[in-house]
């Protein structure tokens, strides 16, 4: 038992020499030679960059949607009409917008009268047009509704051009327009536009500049 | 009634999974005494809260010039390009807002404009890539209204600009093949009505105001046909562009 104990103290006091003695050993100051090149080291070091990631801002700069109402085609009366547009916008001020449409025509004053007289063909009666437009946010504001909501609001003007096609013909036309931009949210806006496509045509007779003016409601989501 | 309360909070669960779903937003620190949130994008709309020095502002997204942003309170609101981009990330590098395309650098440029081809009444629509600072390629999209007929262009060339260092007009030269189908409106109707076309070009180009400039061309066209002699045409058109 006493051998025993002895024997174990010996080993702790050798033991604790030895981390004596190691505490008491300096650095060495060799200087560590590289390894020649090509040979492959023994210890791969393990250092992994940090990637750190920056979350991108979202560009919500165009604007998509659809658009219905009422288009008076000279000499032909009031019809519906339903199209879709695509705008971008540039600045604060500026946008491009392209639209395309399609309505149909209804009968002139003379086939009214006359019942057994066709002026247009009833394919030709398809209105259809598509525009390139330049527009302008003339009045940026806000509108209230009651105390507590207030929406974005631009009233704009646009000016552009296109071809329609009418009586199954295409024509030049050039289109003038102003109108409303109601931001209700983050991605949802309402519009209430005016706009005159004017072309000319020589269907009733002698050639004449038409003015075919549109009134739509629409509304647009920005993404 | 349970079964309206278990959809109810599926409901809830879904909505709350879509919003985890979201992907990351920028979040930077104000490094200006303060940073002005507007009520629209735009300049005339009031500034309706401002946040301070060493606060934390979202960035949900930009439209044109202008970021929407969150204040640490919830306050949501418009701040203008220029001031966010004076922010700081957490580490305490900029705030990576993009800066405006430099204009004699750029790449992308998307436009469309008015002209006069064969003395017919032309809308165009082109899309041109930079291959280097003073070469591009360039895309062409045409329709050409006139009272006989009615046609459309498209073509593909490459322009050189002669001093792409002058920002506010430069001289540009290009030359392409083109494509053009002809729809007839009034009798007779043409021999051919699909032909090729080659051309050489001179125009201008010109900056207006940030992303967006002018460009103005004349065009002279060789028409090919199975005829034995070759057709000419003319066209000038002035457009207006963006560039990205």
């Amino acid at each position: 038992m006493e051998i025993r104990l002895g024997s174990v103290l010996l080993a702790a006091t050798l033991l604790s020499g030895c981390g004596w003695f190691h505490r008491g050993e300096r650095p060495s100051n060799q200087v560590v030679v590289d390894e020649p090149e090509g040979e492959p080291s023994i210890v791969e070091p393990q250092v992994k960059r940090r990637v750190v990631k920056v979350p991108k801002i979202k560009a919500k700069d165009f604007e998509v949607g659809a658009y219905f109402g009422a288009l008076s085609i000279q000499d032909f009366g009031t019809n519906p009409l339903y199209g879709v547009r695509l705008a971008y916008h540039v600045s604060e001020d500026i946008f491009f917008e392209g639209y395309l449409a399609r309505s149909k025509a209804g009968t002139t004053s003379l086939e009214d009268e006359l019942p057994g007289i066709t002026v247009v063909s009833d394919a030709g009666r398809r209105f259809t047009y598509y525009d390139v437009d330049l527009g302008y946010n003339v009045l940026p504001g806000e509108i209230f509704l009651g105390r507590g909501r207030a929406f974005n609001s631009q009233l704009y003007v646009t000016v552009g051009m296109g071809d329609v096609k009418f009586a199954q013909k295409d024509q030049f036309a050039l289109n003038f327009g102003v109108g409303e931009r109601l931001v209700l949210t983050d991605w949802l806006a309402v519009h209430l536009d005016v706009r005159d496509h004017i072309f000319e045509t020589d269907l009733t007779g002698r050639t004449k500049n038409v003015d075919n003016i549109e009134a739509t409601l629409g509304f647009t989501t920005f993404f | 009634m349970r079964r309206l309360l278990a959809l109810v909070l599926m409901l809830q669960a879904f909505s709350v999974g879509l919003v985890h779903a979201k992907t990351r937003l920028l979040e930077v620190v104000v490094s200006e005494p303060f940073l002005e949130m507007h009520s629209g994008p735009g300049r005339g709309y009031p500034v309706i809260y401002v946040v301070g020095r060493d606060e934390v502002v979202t960035v949900l997204y930009s439209r044109t010039d202008w970021f929407k942003v969150r204040a640490p309170r919830g306050q949501e609101g418009w701040a203008r390009r220029s001031e966010l981009a004076l922010t700081k990330l957490a580490s305490g590098e900029p705030a990576p807002i993009p800066p405006y395309p430099d204009f004699a650098a750029h790449r992308f440029e998307v436009g469309a404009g008015y002209g006069v081809y064969n003395r017919q009444n032309l809308v165009s629509a082109y899309a041109d890539y930079g291959l280097t600072n003073s070469i591009d390629a360039e895309f062409v999209v045409q329709q050409a209204l006139g009272t006989l007929d009615n046609r459309y262009v498209t073509s593909i060339g490459l322009r050189h600009t002669f001093i792409p260092e002058w920002k506010w007009f430069s001289p540009t030269a290009s030359l392409g093949a083109a494509f053009q189908h002809i729809e007839t409106k009034e009798p007779p109707a043409p021999l051919q009505t699909n032909n090729e076309l080659a051309y050489v070009s001179l125009g201008a180009r010109g900056f207006i105001t940030k992303r967006f400039m002018w460009r103005a061309d004349w065009r002279h066209y060789i028409v090919f046909s199975n005829q034995n002699a070759y057709e000419d045409l003319e066209e000038w058109k002035f457009g207006l562009a963006v560039f990205f």
